[in-house]
């Protein structure tokens, strides 16, 4: 193409007027004059393009998985566990099969929410606000409201997250002054049917375990105030 | 210092003239930068008028200075102690300096002090994002606690009165609310008790934190020891958007912003104007915001059935053009306290001067005797009764009064009503007449009281959700500034107008409310001065910084 601009002026495409509107001043219909292809040969070009693609099909077909040594990098999932280097070593096992969280997942995989007690049952959440306001997909809800306990004062009257809308960012994780909120749960957004479904209410993200094995249920965050009044002592 | 005092106030226009320096100013050193102020100053003010903030929490401009907080201090030359500047009345030639290193450190030691047993419980308390407290800690410590033995603990969730909770634990022990009892409201319902680290706010002996402006001392409160349980828990400081506005709730039109979220008002707080209601509101007034979301109506309404604006409008003018064909003086029009001069404006030029109407009354609610002080309180429940009078006194008649109408209406002198705002409490008697009108057209907001008995109700906006000016008890004309949108198809009032006298087959033409005050300056003496004001933007409080 770089030679174009050395060829005679003729030899670009030019336009031929064929009518011309009277009320739209400058619109006009028109007939692109192309030159005649000089070089209109684009077979070769073609086969050895076809001839890569032929390469890899033959490549991948008949030395495929387990024996290695192919371009294709996708894993039968779930079948198929990560184990190691060699993606095609292991075979699905159902004995051995993690059965929710896939050992190829990384420690600090984030999975749903869920929400922790404190120790006597009851939510964590003092509905600071802290993750809905950090939340950049606005995806959570909370209705504050006010408990008899003067310890506790404030709690999440509801508390619902729309996996839909979530982005799996975790700042609400990172927000969360009481530990309250984690997303260690490994679990994928389930798919539904109604998007009503994909919200997560506070009762089923109260009833969540998380899913890794080194994690315990319990927060080591002390809440609360600490030691007891001074009439108390006295 | 003696020497100096006069009782000139402050000219802002003097002030403006930097070359020209009055003989009744004091001028001192502040951080090597010369400030000229007015007498009476004291340092604080002094060096906030070149924009260096001295931390503090008992000093409040609005309230007697205290000095208890210790917060302020600055050191002073020639001077053997460091001084607490919100007490320091400035003096000619004094040197200040806040920046100094010891200075410096005895405001950081005093906030150590100060955080010493406050709960640190942020994340709970309701004034985390305009707190004071959190503030001047990331100015000035931002150091972890080196506090190894238990706080002193308090009572928490105690009722002080009907509005009112305090949390000891966080009380910073400023006393500014127990000045606010003092001299704003003026009765003493609050005092401190106990000494040192268990020091502690409580109600006075026999007393219950009632006063009709108690919520101002939440607004002074630099921590969230004061909370209102109107607000307590519902929004977060820093998700609200506020909007400049005027209180709707009495004739005195204290100055305020509305806190809005969700197109929805949450609270209304106190903005300054020294003239009018300085630093303070009632409590009355602040509960005006539960009308807006109270009962509205979202559609017009023709004989109690939801329609479309067009055939409500349709409906109302076949009425209206009947009845100005036929007995022009049966025609009756309310114009309403309730609403901005524009509205009343508009209705009362299409009344007046197109129509030719003889009757015309100020609708509006019964004043109510027994809530009026000399404070902020006035007897008159509606926001602009005095702007509606000027606008009748200046088309040139007189505005019937409650009594007058319902005469009219008992007396069967009316059949037809085109009614101004839903807040006029009649008699039964003319309440009964009102339904045998033939035909009675309510601009409405609420569809509670005479909205029920209408032939044709349109639905209008409400004070915080249309631009528009109020004329308050002194005369004085303020603006307000929409804050969200009015529910469902309502509209401003003077759109609604607009758009029946259209249907009426007649042309108002005005298409935003600014355009209507303009003529209105033109046309009522009382406007002569007034300024429509520059549009305001809201501003999010997220963004607003700390307003302990």
């Amino acid at each position: 193409m770089a030679s174009r601009q050395t060829k005679p002026v003729d030899e670009v495409p030019r336009i031929e007027v064929l009518d011309e509107s009277d009320r739209n001043p400058g619109v006009r219909t028109v007939r692109v004059i192309r030159p005649e292809p000089q070089n209109a040969s684009f077979f070769p070009a073609t086969l050895k393009g076809l001839g890569v693609t032929l390469k890899h099909f033959t490549k991948n077909f008949f030395r495929s998985r387990p024996k290695g040594n192919t371009d294709i990098e996708t894993l039968d999932y779930p079948a198929i566990p990560r184990s190691g280097e060699a993606f095609g070593d292991v075979r699905p096992d159902p004995e051995t099969r993690p059965e929710r969280f896939p050992d190829y997942y990384p420690d600090r995989f984030r999975g749903l929410h869920r929400l922790m007690k404190r120790d006597d049952g009851r939510v964590r959440c003092v509905a600071c606000m802290c993750c809905p306001t950090v939340c950049p997909a606005n995806c959570i809800t909370i209705i504050p409201a006010e408990t008899e306990d003067a310890s506790v004062e404030k709690y999440p009257a509801v508390f619902e997250i729309d996996e839909l809308r979530c982005v799996v960012c975790g700042l609400c994780v990172e927000a969360c002054p009481c530990d309250a909120i984690r997303m260690d749960t490994g679990m994928h957004a389930p798919p539904v049917e109604e998007r009503g479904q994909a919200i997560w209410t506070k009762d089923k993200m109260l009833e969540t375990k998380p899913v890794h094995r080194k994690r315990d249920a319990t927060s080591i965050a002390t809440q609360g105030g600490v030691g007891p009044d001074w009439r108390d002592t006295e | 210092m003696s020497d100096h005092k006069t009782d000139n106030k402050p000219d802002k226009t003097a002030a403006g003239k930097a070359e020209t320096t009055p003989p009744n100013t004091v001028t001192l050193t502040i951080d090597g930068r010369e400030v000229t102020v007015p007498p009476n100053t004291n340092v604080l003010e002094a060096a906030q008028s070149i924009g260096i903030e001295i931390s503090h929490f008992c000093y409040h401009p609005g309230l007697s200075i205290a000095a208890c907080c210790r917060q302020c201090l600055v050191k002073v030359d020639k001077m053997p102690k460091l001084q607490p500047s919100c007490q320091l009345i400035a003096s000619d030639g004094m040197v200040v300096h806040i920046a100094d290193p010891d200075a410096t450190l005895a405001r950081q030691q005093m906030l150590e002090f100060t955080l010493l047993n406050h709960p640190v419980d942020c994340p709970i308390c309701d004034k985390a994002g305009e707190c004071t407290l959190q503030r001047f800690y990331f100015d000035h410590d931002n150091a972890p606690s080196r506090l190894d033995v238990a706080k002193v603990r308090k009572p928490k969730v105690v009722d002080l009165g009907p509005h009112i909770v305090l949390d000891a634990e966080r009380c910073i022990l400023c006393t500014r609310c127990i000045r606010v009892c003092d001299e704003v409201a003026g009765e003493h319902q609050l005092e401190m008790r106990y000494r040192s680290d268990r020091e502690e706010l409580g109600t006075a002996p026999g007393a219950v934190l009632d006063n009709p402006y108690s919520i101002n001392t939440v607004d002074v409160c630099p921590v969230g020891a004061l909370t209102a349980k109107d607000f307590r828990f519902t929004m977060r400081a820093w998700e609200l958007m506020a909007t400049p506005s005027v209180c709707n709730g009495c004739a005195t039109g204290c100055n305020i912003e509305i806190h809005h979220k969700n197109e929805r008002a949450w609270r209304l707080i106190p903005r300054h104007n020294p003239d009018v209601n300085q630093y303070w509101m009632c409590d009355e007034g602040r509960f005006t915001y539960r009308a807006l979301r109270d009962n509205r109506l979202a559609g017009p309404v023709i004989d109690g059935l939801p329609a479309s604006w067009d055939r409500a409008l349709g409906v109302a003018a076949d009425k209206l053009k009947a009845a100005l064909d036929g007995d022009k003086s049966k025609l009756g029009v309310i114009l309403s306290a309730q609403h901005s001069n524009e509205d009343n404006f508009v209705l009362s030029k299409l009344a007046r001067d197109i129509w030719q109407l003889g009757k015309i009354y100020l609708g509006g609610k019964a004043p109510v005797p027994e809530r009026a002080d000399d404070k902020l309180r006035d007897a008159d429940v509606n926001p602009n009764t005095a702007g509606v009078k000027a606008v009748a006194r200046a088309a040139g008649y007189t505005l019937g009064d409650k009594s007058a109408l319902e005469r009219d209406l008992t007396g069967g002198t009316l059949s037809a009503l085109l009614v101004l705002g839903n807040d006029i409490e009649l008699s039964d008697e003319a309440l009964t007449a009102l339904a045998g009108l033939d035909a009675l057209i309510v601009i409405a907001s609420s569809e509670d009281r005479i909205a029920r008995r209408t032939d044709v109700t349109l639905p209008c906006a409400m004070w915080a959700e249309s631009h528009g000016t109020i004329t308050n008890r002194q005369g004085r004309v303020q603006r307000m500034h929409a804050a969200f949108p009015p529910p469902g198809q309502a509209m401003p009032a003077w759109e609604i107008i607009n758009r029946l006298g259209q249907a009426c087959d007649v042309a108002l033409g005005y298409t935003h409310p600014r355009t209507i005050f303009k003529e209105l300056c033109g046309a009522v003496d009382a406007f002569k001065d007034a300024e429509w004001g520059k549009p305001v933007r809201p501003l999010q409080l997220r963004f607003a910084g700390s307003r302990g």
